[in-house]
C-alpha cells in the first residue's frame, strides 16, 4: 500500500490494529483491578466545605450484614476535577468500630472528587468515589 | 542581508524540507489522539487520572500556544484530522467544490463559540468520555466534509482550531513566503497553488498545491496558512522559505492578500478576530470563583433556574455586548478624530479590530501557559496509573502525584508577563494603522484603541489573578 509516495506494510497495519484491539480490551473496564462492592459510608465534617479550611472525612465500613470491618488500610484520594492539579492523599487512621478518618485540607474552591481506595485483611479491594464541592461563596457539600 | 529561511537551516531545514515530514508529525499527534480516545473512553472516570483530560486540556492547549508564539502554526502542520482524511480521499476522492456563498468564516466563527459554550456548559474538562467524544467528532467532520469537498475546506471553513490557530498565529514569528519574487514572476507553472503534475498526464497530481487557496507570490501573511509545505513541495524552483519576520506586523497591512483578499472588507474574519480576543477573557474568567457569583446574578436577575440561559447571557455580554461597546466607542472616537477622513465608524472598526489580535494571544497564552507550566508533570502519574489498570501491577512504579509542575504563584509573573507582551504588539499594531490611514495625528487617533488594549489587559490581569474556582466534576453520583 502506498500513501503520500510512502509505502506501507500492510502485515504492519494489521499488527497495529490488532495492538490498538488489545489496548482497548486491556484498559477496558472488565480489565480493571476487581473491586468489592463494600461501599465506605462517608461523611464529611464540616458539613459545609470551604477552601482552606480543615476537613475530616470520616469512613465507616461495614459488610453486608452490617458487622463494622476493622483492620482496613484506608486511603483518600482527593482530586480537582480539572487535570493538571496534585491530588491531595491522605492515609486514613482507624479509630475503632469500622471507624477510619482522615483529615484534608482542600485548598481551592471548586468541585472535588474524592476515591477512596484501600484493601481489607483478607484482601477484597475497596474503590469508592464520590463528589464534594468546595466553595469560597455559598458552601455545600452534594 | 538575507531574511532567516528556517529551511535553509542544516539539521531542522533539511527535516521540514523532507517530503514525509509531515506525515511523521501526523502520525504521532495519531498515536496520541488514539490514546486520547481510547483512555477517555475506557479509563478512569476522574479527569486528573485520565489520559484524555490531562492531554487536552493541559498539554494539548498549552503546547500548541508555545509553538504559535515560539514558532508558527505547526499544529495545523501535525493535524491527525488531515491524515485520516488523506486516507479516505485515497478510496473516495471528492468532487464537489465548497459553496461559494459559505466562503466565508462566519460559520467558522459560529462553530468557534460552540465549542467554547460547550466547554462551559459540559465541564468537559472534567469529563474524559466527553472529551473522547469531542475529537472523534474532529475526525468524523474533517472526514465527511473533505470527502464531499475538494481542497481544505474544512480546515478553511470550519475547524474551530484552524481558526484559533490562524487568529493566533499573526503574531507567530515564522511565515512561508517566497524568497525571490522575481522568480515567480517569470514562473508559468503555479505548482504552488495548481500542484505538481504529471507531465504525460496532467490531470493526475504527483505533489499537491496549497489547498487553502493561498497562491505564494502574493500571499501576506500567516491567516490561513497550516504550514502543511505543500507549497514548498510543489514549487519546481525552490523558490518558498520559512522565513523570520516582525510578528503581528501583517495586521497592518492594506493589500489583497491571496485567498482572503483585503482585511478592512472581511467583516467575517474581524469578527473571529474580535471573538477571539474577548473569549480568551471569557475562557479564562470562567474558571474563576468572581465567574459564579456572576452567575448566579444573572440567573437572579433574569428570574430564570437553567444554569444554560445564564451562561448563554454570560456570552452574550462577553463576546457581543462588551466588543460592541469598547470597539464602537473607540471607533467612533478615531473617526472624529481623523475627522473622518478614515472612514465611517464601521469602517474603522473594521480596520483596527485586528489590531487586538496580539493582545487576544497574550491572554490565551497566559491562561493555557498556566495550566501547561503547573501541570506538566501530571502526564506521568497519569501514564503510571494507566499502567496498573492495564496490567493490574504497577509497571512503571507506583504513581508519583505529587508531580505537578510550577506553583500557581510562580506561573503568575510570566503570566502578566505574557498580557503585557500581547498588550504592546495591540498597540504597535494600533499604531502602525493610524500611521498608514491617519498620517497627519497617528498618536492621538490610536489613543481610544491604547485604552481599550489597557482595559482588557487589566480585565485580563484581574481574572488570573482570582482564585481558581473548576466546578464540573465527571462523575455519576
Amino acid at each position: 500500500m502506498e500513501f503520500q509516495g510512502l509505502r506501507l506494510d500492510t502485515s504492519a497495519l494489521k499488527l497495529l490494529i490488532v495492538l490498538a484491539f488489545c489496548a482497548v480490551c486491556g484498559c477496558g473496564r472488565g480489565e480493571r483491578i476487581a473491586a468489592d462492592p463494600i461501599e465506605p459510608h462517608v461523611t464529611l465534617t464540616p458539613r459545609e466545605l470551604a477552601a482552606g479550611v480543615a476537613t475530616v472525612a470520616t469512613l465507616r465500613l461495614q459488610d453486608s450484614s452490617r458487622r463494622p470491618l476493622s483492620g482496613a488500610e484506608l486511603q483518600v484520594q482527593a482530586f480537582m476535577s480539572h487535570p493538571g492539579m496534585a491530588p491531595l492523599i491522605v492515609t486514613a487512621v482507624e479509630k475503632g468500630d469500622g471507624v477510619y478518618e482522615a483529615r484534608l485540607q482542600l485548598t481551592m474552591a471548586g468541585d472535588w472528587i474524592l476515591r477512596v481506595t484501600g484493601q481489607l485483611p483478607d484482601g477484597r479491594m475497596i474503590d469508592s468515589s464520590f463528589k464534594a464541592q468546595v466553595s469560597s461563596l455559598k458552601p455545600n457539600v452534594e | 542581508m538575507r531574511p532567516v529561511d528556517v529551511l535553509r537551516w542544516p539539521v531542522v531545514g533539511r527535516w521540514l524540507r523532507w517530503k514525509h515530514a509531515r506525515t511523521s508529525i501526523q502520525v504521532v499527534l495519531l498515536i496520541l489522539a488514539t490514546v486520547v480516545v481510547l483512555h477517555g473512553l475506557f479509563g478512569p472516570d476522574i479527569a486528573p487520572a485520565n489520559l484524555a483530560t490531562v492531554l487536552t486540556w493541559v498539554h494539548y492547549r498549552g503546547l500548541l500556544v508555545v509553538a504559535l508564539l515560539a514558532a508558527g502554526n505547526f499544529f495545523c502542520t501535525g493535524c491527525p484530522f488531515v491524515l485520516v482524511r488523506d486516507l479516505g480521499r485515497r478510496v473516495r476522492p471528492p468532487t464537489r467544490r465548497w459553496p461559494r456563498f459559505l466562503r466565508t468564516k462566519w460559520i467558522a466563527v459560529f462553530l468557534f463559540v460552540a465549542v467554547l459554550f460547550a466547554y462551559e456548559y459540559f465541564d468537559l474538562w472534567a469529563l474524559p468520555p466527553a472529551t473522547a467524544y469531542l475529537v472523534l467528532a474532529y475526525f468524523g467532520a474533517a472526514f465527511a466534509i473533505d470527502l464531499i469537498f475538494t481542497g481544505a475546506s474544512f480546515c478553511k471553513y470550519l475547524c474551530p482550531i484552524g481558526q484559533f490557530n490562524f487568529a493566533a498565529s499573526v503574531v507567530s514569528p515564522l511565515e512561508l513566503r517566497v524568497r525571490e519574487p522575481d522568480t515567480c514572476r517569470t514562473c508559468q507553472s503555479h505548482d504552488c497553488i495548481r500542484g505538481r503534475r504529471q507531465p504525460a498526464a496532467p490531470a493526475v497530481v504527483t505533489q499537491r498545491g496549497c489547498e487553502l487557496g493561498l497562491f505564494l507570490p502574493t500571499k501576506i501573511g500567516n491567516l490561513d496558512c497550516t504550514f502543511c509545505m505543500d507549497c514548498v513541495q510543489a514549487c519546481p524552483h525552490d523558490n518558498i522559505g520559512l522565513m523570520w519576520r516582525p510578528p503581528a506586523a501583517e495586521l497592518a497591512e492594506l493589500q489583497r492578500r491571496s485567498g482572503i483578499g483585503r482585511l478592512v472588507r472581511r467583516k467575517d474574519l474581524a469578527a473571529l478576530a474580535v471573538v477571539f480576543t474577548f473569549a480568551a477573557l471569557l475562557n479564562a474568567f470562567a474558571m474563576t470563583a468572581p465567574a459564579h457569583g456572576v452567575q448566579a446574578w444573572l440567573t437572579e436577575v433574569t428570574g430564570g433556574t437553567s444554569e444554560a440561559m445564564s451562561l448563554a447571557l454570560l456570552f452574550v455580554i462577553a463576546l457581543g455586548v462588551m466588543p460592541l461597546t469598547f470597539i464602537g466607542t473607540a471607533a467612533a472616537l478615531t473617526s472624529r478624530i481623523a475627522r473622518h477622513s478614515a472612514g465611517s465608524v464601521s469602517q474603522v472598526a473594521l480596520r483596527y479590530s485586528y489590531a487586538l489580535i496580539p493582545v487576544g494571544v497574550g491572554v490565551w497564552a497566559a491562561h493555557y501557559g498556566f495550566h501547561l507550566l503547573t501541570g506538566a508533570l501530571t502526564v506521568i502519574p497519569v501514564i503510571q496509573n494507566a499502567a496498573i489498570d492495564m496490567f493490574s501491577r504497577p509497571l512503571l512504579g507506583n504513581p508519583l502525584w505529587q508531580w505537578t509542575g510550577m506553583r500557581p504563584g510562580a506561573v503568575f509573573p510570566i503570566q502578566v508577563g505574557l498580557i503585557l507582551l500581547g498588550a504592546m504588539g495591540s498597540l504597535a499594531v494600533a499604531y502602525r494603522i493610524s500611521e498608514s490611514d491617519q498620517p497627519t495625528r497617528p498618536g492621538l487617533s490610536t489613543l481610544p484603541w491604547a485604552v481599550v488594549t489597557i482595559v482588557l489587559a487589566t480585565i485580563a490581569v484581574w481574572t488570573l489573578s482570582q482564585p481558581m474556582d473548576m466546578r464540573g466534576v465527571g462523575l455519576a453520583g
